[in-house]
């Protein structure tokens, strides 16, 4: 039992924290929370499980498609929803833009692909049972997501770009940075992520479009535990989220697990609003 | 061109006031006429879209105090609407406790929401804007499963029945009368908040809160209000919902529905009672119209916030200003009239000076004030200067309490001010003009004007609610003393007018005058001749050396050499958080080390 | 395309410039020859600032700028930075998440690696302090070797005309120094400098020419070698009220 409340709390985990690093990576590139990370993690599993049960493409030709679904969802994003807020006046005007696209995707998904979950194809022709792949699918994700952030943002001239865009938006464009295009790589980056969360995940949520809102929140949760724009806070909040979460399924049933997890975090928030790992990345005063 | 002060005419203000008033009125009282004639020519199936929209429209009209004159992004207020509907079922079933009077529990549940809306909404105060909108969808989510598991009360997934109200209100017309009159009341209510001076601080708090807090207004209080009332009418609109349902189940509390009420409120157009209320209608209607694209409506609600946040904000409210479409006259002047201060100012005040005794405040490892010596006496403009860095507009936010000092005091009559809240300098008459002006763009002129003297109002939020005597005096005689304002800094032509239309240095003078709302003792003015033309730079230093002839204590930070060396009594040169020099203007002219601090070096 | 002697290398006419609603600048003329360097000298709130940053296209401005002959009208930065035109900001703002090395390479961005790598060697020649801190977090260098880096960083791409902004703002008198030598080599080198300083004889030390900038526009116009040049500066500074009303 507590097997299997360790392996479906770290590979939940695992998704909550990918969802955490969309929305990382649109933040840094942009100072901007957008709702449409959950929407992308939604679309991961629902176009998964189109390509590939419905349609009938390869596995990997079909994964390579879903990512790029979510690359250009990601830039959609960018174009529609942040780009002409971030020019006017109202700040706030980007939380109003991104949950409108949000809707929509999230809406349209519910029309045409239906409201029923739908189930998510088996990717490896494994049996099932033990560590399964709908544990360790996410989990492999999280892993690769984490070291590729990594070697992108220590060694790559474009990450280094990337951080620079998000320390000092202003300095980088008085040193010639094309600042446009590398913000549209960051939520092109971001949507890849996004996407590539809920197909790893499909087995366990499930092809259903009522994964967006789902996600939206509790993918939320290991930005604000974890500190905004820090990655590493982000997976480590989202594991523990992930663990709490199973074990409070399993003593309190769930229902008042939700509420559980709801409590504890607006707890903490209001306690630490910048999260418990405190706020990266110095702000220019 | 000056006219004497005796032509200063209040009376002609006021016609102007009374017929804007009735322009404002008509749409609401065609709105009224429509609604009591209704079962004339509506149906019966219109007739339950009308009760919808009544009842949305009494959870909108509170939600609009919070998102649209508040500026809190609470998208998942349907939890309130799930709570006052189970609450109000439930005690009237009996499920839980001995079955009550509809009635009775309509007034639990408004009760019910208060406190829940207060709860959900607390955490605005601490939280920024994207939290606070997820954590309110959170609960939401939360209070629909919650209604779900507990089934010995709730019923569960099953669901349970929803009251039904006595006669007459049991037939359908009588029950869409009964949902008409509570609509009607919360409009005229949320109305005169709207024209208070809550409803202004609260615009005043979305749009420019450093300026609000300036003004005295204390955001927690404002707020706890607001959250209060609007869960109430919330609670109360869900009763009135589980009632037309006739049978509530959770899954009636979609998202769908806060989306729904959420952009009701932006579609309307923020700052706005009628924009929002029509809103309101047109979300409600138009699934019906939309028949064959039922399924599509959410995205369709959702299409059309995108569209309104994209190209057009203000939404209906400003598509709908047509007064604020005419062309304002070109080549406008600023003319002050000084000799409007006494009035305005209301004779000098026994203040003594405002003094500052070894102040000290660090960010980080800098010293931005290093042990600063100051002393401001009412009746006399002092001037402040010194290089970029200096400590400048570092020392008029002490002052002003924006920033507590770390060591050293601040008194004013010898007693010292301790630090308090940032809202509490306003009380102690000290006011201030920013470096950038803080204005409430989306309200008028006179409006942002009045918002200097909210603290001087004596009605309470209650009071304002129901539009007692109390309030109604208060508003007249803010509204007269802000005309004054506006006249003694030379802009009454431009009050009507929405403070974004104004050029930049109509919004200094602009600023100037709602300090002066506030009959301040002191005035701190951060920089306010930059972007002034030189003629507009000679006004404003005869206004000031007015100001200060009236009693009043002025503090002006600036650059501009000529205006400090014109009109200062006193002038300190502030130099790396110290002071350099202090003395006349004559003797800081040709002090060698002042010269090459002012240039630079 | 061969600019005639006559013309300037930056060539600025009735230029104006602001922030929204409020206007700084009001019809600016300046000029930059090929291996000069110009002063840029002003009280503050005049608009130096601003002007450097309208004429590397970071605010919208309007009027006339030339550069090289180009029009600059509507250019990114991005490509004034290309057209051989840097701009050091104010306030040493390097990227401290980053390796200095790393930073100068940012500010190679456009070109190919090994270009990248090479005029990053040769400005880490010139600036021996920061390359002994190459692969050092920018956050680890003091204010005076963060604005060292920012100037370098303006010197990878070897433009013709460097501008900086108050680089001595916040730094010891050696490191004042230190910079101040490096924009006279850049002056032997072929590279044009356009200075804003607050350090007016420093600033009147190494420059050709000075500009004075108040109030939004230009105010005096000399040779650095006048002889009553600081009366006239502050004259043109303190000016005060004997003006029309």
């Amino acid at each position: 039992m507590v097997e299997s409340i360790v392996s479906t709390g770290l590979a939940i985990g695992c998704i909550y924290a990918l969802i955490g690093i969309t929305y990382n990576v649109m933040f840094s590139a942009s100072r901007v929370f957008s709702f449409t990370a959950g929407m992308l993690g939604m679309l991961g599993g629902v176009l998964g499980a189109l390509f590939i049960a419905r349609l009938g493409i390869p596995l990997v030709v079909g994964f390579l498609l879903v990512l790029a679904a979510g690359a250009i969802f990601g830039v959609i994003t960018e174009i529609v929803a942040v780009r002409p807020v971030l020019k006017s006046l109202d700040q706030h005007l980007y939380v109003l833009s991104t949950l409108a696209l949000a809707l929509m995707v999230q809406q349209f998904t519910a029309i045409e692909w239906g409201t029923e979950a739908r189930p998510f194809p088996r990717l490896f022709d494994i049996a099932r049972g033990g560590f399964d792949q709908q544990f360790w699918l996410p989990m492999l994700a999280c892993i690769v997501v984490i070291a590729g952030l990594e070697l992108l943002y220590r060694h790559t001239l474009v990450g280094h770009a990337f951080l620079a865009i998000a320390e000092d938006t202003f300095a980088a464009r008085a040193l010639g940075l094309p600042e446009r295009s590398l913000r549209m790589a960051s939520f092109a980056l971001a949507g890849v992520i996004g996407a590539l969360a809920g197909f790893a995940g499909g087995e366990m949520l499930l092809a259903f479009f009522g994964n967006a809102p789902l996600l939206t929140f509790y993918g939320f949760v290991p930005v604000a535990l974890g500190g905004m724009g820090n990655n590493r806070g982000a997976v480590v909040a989202g594991l523990l989220l992930g663990l709490f979460q199973q074990t409070a399924n399993f003593l309190v049933g769930g229902i008042f697990a939700s509420v559980a997890v709801f409590t504890v975090f607006i707890i903490v928030l209001l306690a630490r609003p910048e999260g418990l790992a405190g706020a990266s990345a110095q702000r220019r005063v | 061109m000056v006219t004497p002060a005796a032509e200063w005419d209040s009376g002609r203000a006021d016609t102007r006031v009374v017929a804007s008033t009735i322009g404002a009125a008509l749409p609401f009282l065609v709105l009224l006429a429509v609604g009591l004639t209704f079962p004339l020519f509506g149906g019966g199936y219109w007739g339950v879209i009308a009760t919808r929209a009544c009842v949305y429209w009494v959870l909108v009209s509170g939600l609009n105090l919070v998102v649209g004159f508040a500026g809190q992004l609470a998208i998942g207020w349907v939890s309130l609407l799930t709570l006052g509907a189970y609450t109000t079922s439930v005690l009237v079933a009996g499920n839980a406790t001995p079955a009550l009077a509809p009635y009775l529990a309509l007034v639990i549940a408004a009760i019910v929401g208060a406190i829940f809306g207060l709860i959900i909404g607390l955490p605005a105060l601490r939280l920024r804007t994207f939290y606070f909108a997820i954590t309110t969808l959170g609960f939401a989510t939360i209070v629909t499963q919650v209604a779900l598991a507990w089934q010995s009360v709730t019923g569960g997934g099953v669901g349970v029945p929803g009251p039904v109200f006595p006669k007459p209100f049991d037939s359908q017309w009588g029950f869409y009368y009964f949902c008409f009159g509570l609509a009607a009341i919360c409009t005229w209510m949320t109305l005169n908040v709207a024209g208070s001076r809550f409803g202004r601080a609260l615009t005043a708090i979305r749009d420019a809160e450093v300026a609000a807090e300036a003004s005295g207004i204390a955001k927690p209080p404002l707020l706890a209000l607001v959250f209060l009332f609007s869960g109430a009418v919330a609670g109360v609109a869900g009763g009135l919902f589980a009632s037309l349902q006739s049978y509530i189940t959770p899954d009636a509390f979609t998202l769908d529905l806060s989306v729904l009420f959420f952009i009701a409120i932006l579609i309307g157009g923020h700052g706005s009672i009628l924009g929002p209320l029509l809103g309101t209608i047109l979300l409600t209607v138009l699934p019906e119209f939309a028949a064959p694209l039922v399924a599509w409506s959410t995205f369709l609600y959702a299409v059309l916030l995108l569209v309104i946040v994209l190209a057009m904000p203000g939404g209906i409210a400003e598509l709908l200003d047509f007064k604020n479409r005419r062309p304002l006259e070109s080549g406008r002047a600023i003319v002050p009239r000084p000799e409007l201060l006494p009035r305005v100012l209301g004779g000098p005040t026994d203040a003594g000076a405002l003094t500052l005794h070894q102040v000290a405040l660090s960010f980080g490892g800098v010293h931005a004030i290093d042990g600063l010596d100051l002393e401001i006496q009412p009746g006399q403009v002092h001037g402040l200067i010194g290089p970029n860095g200096s400590g400048k507009t570092t020392t008029l936010n002490v002052i002003s309490g924006y920033y507590a000092q770390q060591s050293g005091t601040v008194r004013l009559n010898g007693v010292a001010l301790r630090l308090l809240a940032r809202h509490r300098r306003a009380h102690l008459r000290i006011a201030r003009t920013f470096q950038t002006p803080r204005v409430v763009r989306s309200a008028s002129v006179l409006e942002n004007v009045m918002i200097g003297g909210t603290i001087d109002g004596e009605a309470t939020f209650v009071e304002s609610l129901l539009s007692l005597p109390r309030h109604r005096r208060d508003e007249a005689a803010l509204r007269e003393k802000a005309m004054l304002a506006l006249a003694t800094v030379g802009l009454e032509r431009l009050a009507a007018g929405r403070a974004d239309r104004l050029q930049h240095s109509e919004l200094r003078f602009t600023e100037i005058a709602r300090a002066l709302t506030l009959r301040p003792a002191f005035l701190l003015l951060d920089e306010p001749a930059a972007g002034l033309s030189a003629d507009e730079i000679g006004r404003l230093g005869a206004l000031l050396v007015a100001i200060a002839k009236a009693g009043t204590g002025v503090l002006l930070v600036e650059h501009h050499a000529d205006l400090i060396f014109d009109i200062c009594h006193h002038v300190t040169v502030l130099n790396l958080g110290r002071m350099l020099a202090a003395g006349t203007p004559a003797e800081i002219r040709s002090h060698r080390e002042v010269v090459n601090a002012y240039l630079g070096g | 395309m061969p600019i005639s002697a006559a013309e300037p290398l930056l060539d600025i006419a009735g230029l104006s410039a602001g922030y929204g609603k409020i206007g700084v600048l009001h019809g600016v003329a300046l000029s930059v020859g090929a291996n000069e360097v110009v002063a840029l000298l002003g009280p503050n709130g005049a608009g130096k600032t601003t002007l450097l940053r309208a004429v590397s296209g970071l605010l919208p401005w309007s009027g006339r700028v030339h550069f090289a002959g180009r029009d600059l009208a509507g250019t990114s930065p991005r490509d004034t930075v290309r057209a051989g035109l840097a701009h050091v900001i104010e306030g040493h703002r390097v990227f401290t998440q980053l390796a200095v090395i790393d930073n100068l390479l940012l500010a190679a961005y456009d070109l190919s690696r090994g270009e990248r790598t090479a005029r990053v060697e040769e400005v880490f020649a010139l600036f021996p302090e920061i390359a002994a801190k190459r692969r050092e977090r920018a956050v680890a260098l003091s204010g005076g070797q963060q604005q060292i880096l920012a100037v370098a960083q303006g010197l990878v791409r070897r433009p013709r005309l460097l501008m900086l902004d108050e680089p001595s703002a916040g730094l010891s008198p050696v490191l004042v120094d230190r910079v101040l030598v490096v924009v006279r080599r850049l002056r032997e080198a072929g590279t044009a400098v356009l200075l804003v300083e607050q350090l007016i004889e420093k600033a009147l030390a190494l420059a050709d020419r000075v500009y004075a900038l108040a109030r939004g526009s230009i105010v005096l116009e000399a040779k650095t070698r006048e002889a009553d040049l600081p009366q006239r500066l502050e004259h043109a500074y303190l000016a005060t009220a004997h003006r029309h009303a």
